[in-house]
């Protein structure tokens, strides 16, 4: 339980940071914070307490112990694509503040509907 | 028979091998999304008989699903598959010549990778796959909007990133959640047991379904990046993005609601989100002065109307939206197209500046006007069959609100006659005779345009080629019993 709420308080600090804070490097840390709520998350349905890594290593293990794997593989795989996103993100700041001096979005608005 | 994994393995292994190639020699790196896109469209139309009797449903792994990861192959896989294919080697025909400075060997990875990402979604029967593919799609075109690296294109990738990044984030709880309720990935197995969970429990990750997809779909209070990115893009990248991008967007919508839901009960408010998207879309771009973002503009309102087809969930009505997806991809990479060598020789995005092209750049001048013709849906264009199913799928299904929604859509297509009709009249009867003779696109270009062309004209005259494909593919849509018998045996 304690598990459920540690990974959704973590995701409501990351869309908070996100739609609030000005500062582009904050956001992209709240975009961060977000992917670990949700790694967290899925992580949290697979736990079993006390629980063993699903082999069978030695007789008298009881598949019911076992920890769930397929959470934890979703788990590497969303945090690959976290990954490639945050510096994809971190690239284009570099980018936007040689454009524009500034990383404050609210200041860089040229473009809009 | 050739198996539909190759469909995503060929290209991705050859995205991966662009640089590999570029050691031999730069010239041929242009080639190689080319060829990659040419195989993918033979393998689609050679399974395409074969998908229209019985979805082809590959088990990677050799274990049985839902075991495995699987791809399913059916008529609507195959379908935007072939969709895929044909824009994509069009557009990489286009590109060979209008791409020419800055990071040319990684725009052409990049834009192999967008197309692997929108098949991989479109093929997928398994959730997070999906949303490995939507990533892929997602981040490659995160990087192409950013690729000319000027003001425009870095601010409209970051404000594309950050929305896009919050999707995905959205669609990975929804997966979470169905994982802790089910258990199992695969689509047509949460399918089969959505039944048995009580449905505020489900509700929770549909909502979450439908914003995260709904970013890249473009659906109405969620589509604030689109205008920024799709006009600060290259236009090659914009005909990608406004042609097959937020199409499987649409598509993964249509998936996640008809195929893994069944929500009924939703459709309502798509249909009314589906309205609302037309007529802001259509109002926002009949007030733009940027020829590109004008056409972004109308993509969100063509979007609307998809999705608005697609809400009616009639079979008739799933025809339409699908019939409307075709010639939204065919009409608006075309536009794209033809607009991309007119900013090119005027540099300048204003609609003003293209005064007197229809006498300078005649071939390409052409192009556009069948392209804005062929959306507003005049006969005998493609657009005209699409627009005249939606309608009348609205009117058989006998009711009253159908109706009065139908108007609307009409009210939209009236406003999008406008602005199109005003750019055609700039196009040709504005400016005075000059004979400053630009020179017109060159012929690289103009074969993918005349093909694209000749493709709006022969459907829009002869609609019943496509018929058979799109019936079956509405049929894999509406039945859901079908499609999980044909995955689980």
């Amino acid at each position: 339980m304690i598990y459920y709420l540690g990974a959704f308080g973590l995701i409501f600090i990351g869309l908070y940071i996100v739609l609030v804070k000005h500062n582009l490097i904050k956001v992209i840390i709240g975009l961060s914070i977000l992917n670990t709520g949700i790694n967290l998350f899925l992580i949290s349905i697979g736990f079993v307490k006390k629980g063993t890594a699903p082999i069978f290593s030695h007789p008298g293990l009881k598949a019911i112990r076992m920890v769930d794997p397929v959470p934890q593989a979703l788990v590497l795989t969303a945090i690959v694509i976290g990954v490639a996103v945050l510096a994809l993100a971190l690239s284009l700041a570099i980018r936007l503040y040689q454009h524009y001096g500034t990383l404050n979005l609210r200041k860089i608005r040229e473009q809009k509907w | 028979m050739v198996n539909p994994v190759l469909l995503i393995v060929v290209p991705l292994g050859l995205a991966f091998a662009i640089p590999l190639f570029g050691f031999i020699s730069k010239r041929i790196e242009k080639y190689i999304p080319l060829t990659a896109m040419l195989f993918n469209l033979i393998v689609s139309l050679l399974l395409i008989p074969k998908a229209l009797q019985q979805p082809i449903v590959v088990s990677i792994g050799g274990f049985p699903p839902p075991f495995c990861i699987n791809l399913v192959a059916g008529p609507v896989g195959i379908l935007f598959s072939a969709i895929i294919a044909l824009v994509g080697l069009l557009v990489s025909v286009y590109a060979l010549d209008y791409i020419k400075q800055g990071a040319t060997g990684e725009y052409h990875i990049l834009y192999l990778l967008l197309l692997v990402g929108a098949t991989g979604v479109v093929l997928t029967g398994d959730i997070f796959n999906l949303f490995v593919f939507f990533e892929i799609l997602c981040i490659s075109s995160y990087a192409l909007v950013a690729h000319s690296g000027d003001k425009a294109g870095i601010e409209s990738a970051v404000k594309y990133l950050i929305q896009g990044a919050i999707g995905s984030s959205l669609i990975l709880i929804a997966i979470a959640l169905l994982y802790g309720l089910f258990g199992t990935l695969n689509m047509a197995d949460i399918a089969r047991n959505i039944d048995s969970v009580s449905s505020i429990s489900v509700f929770v990750p549909l909502v979450l379904f439908i914003t995260g997809l709904g970013v890249e779909a473009a659906i109405f209070p969620l589509n604030a990046w689109l205008p920024d990115a799709h006009s600060s893009a290259p236009s090659s990248i914009s005909a990608i993005l406004s042609g097959i991008a937020i199409e499987v967007g649409i598509y993964a919508v249509a998936r996640v609601i008809f195929t893994i839901f069944g929500a009924q009960s939703i459709l309502l408010f798509l249909l009314l989100l589906g309205i609302l998207t037309l007529l802001i879309g259509e109002m926002c771009a009949f007030s733009q002065r940027n020829i590109k973002r004008l056409l972004a503009y109308s993509s969100i309102g063509q979007i609307g109307l998809i999705l608005f087809a697609l809400g009616i969930a009639t079979h008739s009505g799933v025809v339409g939206g699908l019939f409307q997806i075709i010639s939204h991809a065919l009409s608006k990479a075309l536009l794209f197209l033809a607009v991309g060598y007119m900013i090119y020789r005027t540099g300048s995005l204003e609609i003003s500046t293209l005064e007197g092209m229809g006498r300078k750049m005649p071939l390409t001048s052409l192009a556009f006007t069948i392209g804005a013709f062929s959306l507003v849906g005049l006969p005998p264009f493609v657009g005209f069959p699409s627009k005249f199913l939606i309608v009348r799928a609205a009117l058989i299904a006998q009711e009253p609100l159908f109706v009065v929604l139908i108007a609307l859509v009409l009210l939209g297509t009236i406003i999008e006659g406008a602005y199109f009709l005003r750019i055609v009249q700039v196009l040709y009867f504005k400016g005075e005779k000059s004979n400053s003779k630009i020179e017109d696109a060159p012929i690289v270009a103009l074969i993918p345009i005349f093909i694209l062309m000749l493709l709006i004209l022969i459907i829009g005259i002869y609609p019943k080629l496509l018929t058979g494909v799109l019936n079956s593919a509405a049929g894999e849509f509406l039945n859901r019993v079908g499609y999980i018998k044909s995955v689980l045996g």
